[in-house]
């Protein structure tokens, strides 16, 4: 008897609410590298304290299915292109959640076109400084045969370093078409912003850039 | 040997357990014991106080210099490696001297797809470690049996392992917790004494060169290659300061150095000068010692360089090695997993560790040019035909030979038959085919050899090299019934001269650092003095051709800064991503100055898939979070 009575295999059920949110800049969400950037959530009470990473998407997007409770939510230190901020967000997750993440970017980019002509595609750009202090390392320019395109996911990248681009004023940027891929249809290209000893670089939406 | 410590203290703890538990058993049992006692009152007196005869107690092992050696040589046989022979031996394909080229079971072939380092890769808490040294340290010492001069002797050679230990920890972590005597938790509740803070990264190295300095007389071990003896001591004591000088240096020379406020990461930059100094001296009291560069082999420099990192007995250039005895079952699979395809004396694994085009380009040649091997003209409007595939090679440094196997070359006394396949004519221009290995063409001659390389093949290579540094040629060495026991080479004189160039450079004293340079080019087949000018990019190089696959690399380019620069992630980079060399066989028949000869296609590796990236938090590898929730005065590494 005692047998049957015992539990099922399995007790606990999986966790089933959702918590998902942007990480955004003046109520814009951030581009980042897809995979690369990370969100800490933490949960005390329990015996195992140990943190829930919780990758941010290209598009500044993120989401984690979890238990129902009360969470940290921890922006990592010294990851994503903005400035570190160590105040964590107190999460009540119930049910499908949403929460926003504020951060402060380094650099930001705006009116960011990209346009084909011939073999070379050319992205306009402006590269706008938020936090004082920081220093610009780059400007990349990147193109992709799909819509997730990054530095490490990419057919083809231009550069600019920091002494030929000028803050605040619109700059150009130019990659030519690799020629394998020049009878394609279309291609993305995102623009990418890097500033000095911060890992990852803060990225421009990708665009679909038409070949026919 | 550490298992009998360890028993030992489980043994003690078990005891007095036994004895509180005993209190609070009733009375009846004291009954039982007492008409036991009462029965048995023949016994002799001592009956619970025997000794045991299945345990080795401390008291014990630290009483017969035999058994502290065999604490000291399993201590000497955990000395951290990131790629060794036994140890994690398939990451020597993670950076970017070769490509993965075994099979592809058991997630082996992730190493083609590293998106990006984790920031764990390298993390190394090693405290087990440093604790059964302190309690060697501390046995030692207590010991009544032993005599001063080997209480001394011991506490060194156990001193010397700590230091190692230290080092192999600073380089992956920044600062750690020196610990220098066995912590022991006094069961009152409050574990805050044994929470020590991390060290200043600086105050590990200057700990590191304060130790090996205290104990570079008293470690005996004269002529040992397998124990720490004088020049072993000095040999690390110049790798770890070459290591502070470096990151002094070049940290503060980044963009935005990394650092930590308390200085647990991060070396001022004004220390730089000192540390190559340190490392200078202790380079030139290995030099001036009794070793010498392995230059037995003068009839064939390619054979002498394989040979040195390979032979055991009568080399006069090995510091310090992890040995292997055949003979008494002490033996690895290394050979058996690297070894060229149609050499396998086994069936499955071979041909694992396949070295990469970037790794063979490095090699210059011997009239000093660089190394890119020459496979177009120079206009790039056509291949360069060779008549034979090992031509393209001639004039090469002689180490590529005793690291690499190229095609046209043998081992073992036996050819590698290294062809892709045939270039056919069709005209106006070369239309590739590949096939089964071994397989003939239609023009009755050869296709594609039986190395290899394919595509997508397992255990071949993928590259169109082989690894020939560390695998043995001995007849049967590469079964796994026999193995193998070449030794992992953890210092030798090589390095010792390299290290000494690099400080020399660093400092200024340009002559010096050439003369190091130019006596190590020598051996490979350079005229004297081949160099009377020198870059630190050519040192590097120097570095990086002669140290190949002896775990090196991946600590060179941490050290020097420059690792998130040149593995940036980018698909476009020729050092990022890994190339391979594919031979063929022209079919042009009717162009004799042509048909038959050989052509070469340089490519991606095929199964070579995500370009190597490091980022800026691998420079110091995070920290556990187990060990940050345990002692609250443990501070995380920048960026993670």
């Amino acid at each position: 008897m005692v047998a049957l009575f015992s539990c099922k295999k399995d007790n606990y059920d999986a966790p089933t609410s959702r918590l998902s949110g942007r990480v955004i800049f003046q109520n814009q969400p951030v581009g980042v590298r897809s995979d690369g950037v990370q969100l800490e959530l933490w949960q005390r009470g329990f015996s195992l304290f140990t943190k829930i990473p919780v990758f941010v998407a290209q598009d500044g997007t993120f989401s984690a299915t979890l238990f129902d409770g009360d969470y940290k939510l921890v922006r990592l230190r010294g990851n994503g292109p903005w400035i570190d901020n160590t105040d964590s967000i107190a999460v009540k997750v119930s049910g499908n959640t949403q929460v926003d993440v504020p951060v402060v970017p380094h650099f930001n980019l705006s009116n960011v076109t990209c346009s084909k002509s011939g073999t070379t595609i050319t992205a306009t750009f402006t590269v706008q400084q938020v936090t004082a202090g920081s220093n610009l390392e780059r400007v990349n320019l990147y193109l992709g045969t799909t819509m997730i395109v990054d530095n490490t996911r990419q057919d083809a990248s231009a550069e600019k370093l920091a002494a030929d681009v000028v803050i605040g004023q619109p700059g150009t940027i130019s990659v030519t078409i690799p020629a394998a891929l020049a009878s394609r249809n279309f291609m993305y290209a995102r623009v990418a912003v890097k500033t000095n000893g911060v890992g990852e670089a803060l990225f421009s939406a990708p665009q679909r850039i038409e070949f026919k | 040997m550490e298992l009998y410590i360890r028993n030992s203290d489980y043994l003690i703890s078990d005891l007095t357990l036994h004895f509180k538990t005993s209190k609070m058993k009733n009375i009846r049992t004291y009954i039982a014991i007492i008409a036991f006692m009462s029965v048995f009152s023949a016994c002799k007196k001592d009956f619970l106080e025997r000794e045991p005869q299945s345990i080795v107690v401390e008291d014990q092992v630290f009483s017969d210099p035999k058994l502290i050696e065999g604490v000291l040589a399993n201590l000497y046989d955990r000395i951290p490696t990131d790629a060794s022979l036994t140890n994690r031996w398939t990451e020597h394909t993670a950076y970017d001297d070769a490509v993965w080229s075994g099979s592809g079971n058991s997630g082996d072939e992730y190493r083609n797809n590293i998106i990006s380092y984790p920031v764990d890769r390298w993390r190394l808490w090693d405290y087990g470690f440093i604790r059964d040294v302190n309690l060697g340290i501390e046995g030692v010492q207590k010991s009544t049996k032993l005599t001063t001069q080997q209480k001394d002797q011991f506490s060194a050679e156990f001193r010397f392992l700590r230091a190692y230990d230290y080092f192999e920890m600073v380089k992956r972590m920044g600062g750690v917790p020196l610990v220098t005597s066995p912590l022991v938790y006094d069961y009152s509740g409050d574990a805050t004494s044994l929470q020590l803070p991390r060290s200043k990264e600086v105050d590990v190295y200057d700990f590191i060169a304060s130790e090996l300095d205290a104990i570079v007389n008293l470690v005996g071990n004269n002529g040992s290659t397998s124990r720490a003896n004088k020049y072993t001591v000095l040999a690390l004591k110049c790798r770890a300061m070459l290591y502070a000088g470096s990151l002094a240096k070049y940290n503060s020379l980044m963009a935005s150095p990394i650092t930590l406020p308390g200085g647990e990461v991060g070396i001022p930059a004004q220390r730089a000068n000192d540390f190559y100094n340190k490392a200078l001296d202790a380079a030139k009291q290995v030099i001036a010692g009794p070793y010498s560069l392995y230059k037995a082999n003068a009839a064939n420099l390619g054979e002498n360089f394989y040979e040195a990192l390979t032979k055991k007995t009568g080399n006069p250039e090995l510091i310090l090695i992890q040995d292997f005895l055949q003979s008494k079952g002490f033996k690895h699979g290394f050979s058996y997993d690297n070894i060229a395809r149609s050499l396998r004396e086994d069936n499955l694994a071979s041909s694992a560790i396949a070295p990469s085009l970037n790794l063979v380009e490095k090699y210059e040649y011997l009239d000093g040019t660089a190394g890119t091997l020459k496979t177009r003209t120079a206009d790039n409007s056509d291949y360069i035909y060779y008549t034979n595939t090992q031509d393209l090679f001639a004039n090469k440094d002689a180490r590529l030979y005793g690291t690499v196997i190229y095609p046209g070359t043998s081992f073992r006394n036996l050819p590698v038959n290294i062809q892709a396949g045939v270039a056919l004519w069709n005209g106006s221009s070369y239309q590739i085919i590949e096939g089964d290995l071994g397989a003939k063409y239609t023009d009755g001659k050869l296709l594609t050899g039986l190395d290899g390389p394919q595509r997508s093949a397992l255990d071949l290579s993928n590259t169109g090299f082989y690894l020939r540094k560390f695998i043995d040629n001995t007849p049967l060495a590469s079964t796994r019934t026999r193995g193998t026991d070449i030794a992992w080479i953890r210092f030798r004189l090589g390095e010792v001269y390299l290290n000494a160039a690099e400080a020399a450079f660093e400092l200024g004293q340009t002559a010096g650092a050439l003369s190091y340079i130019n006596t190590l080019r020598e051996r490979a087949g350079f005229g004297a003095n081949s160099l009377t000018t020198l870059t630190i990019d050519r040192l590097r190089n120097e570095r990086r051709v002669e140290l190949a696959f002896e775990d090196h690399r991946v600590w060179d380019l941490a050290r020097w800064r420059i690792a998130d620069k040149v593995w940036n992630g980018s698909t476009n980079s020729p050092d990022a991503m890994l190339y391979a060399l594919y031979p063929y066989r022209v079919v042009r028949p009717g162009d004799a100055a042509k048909n038959d000869k050989y052509i070469f296609i340089k490519q991606v590796a095929p199964r070579f898939k995500a370009p190597r990236f490091y980022q800026i938090a691998n420079y110091y590898s995070s920290i556990s979070q187990s060990v940050l929730n345990n002692n609250p005065k443990i501070i995380r590494n920048p960026f993670h």
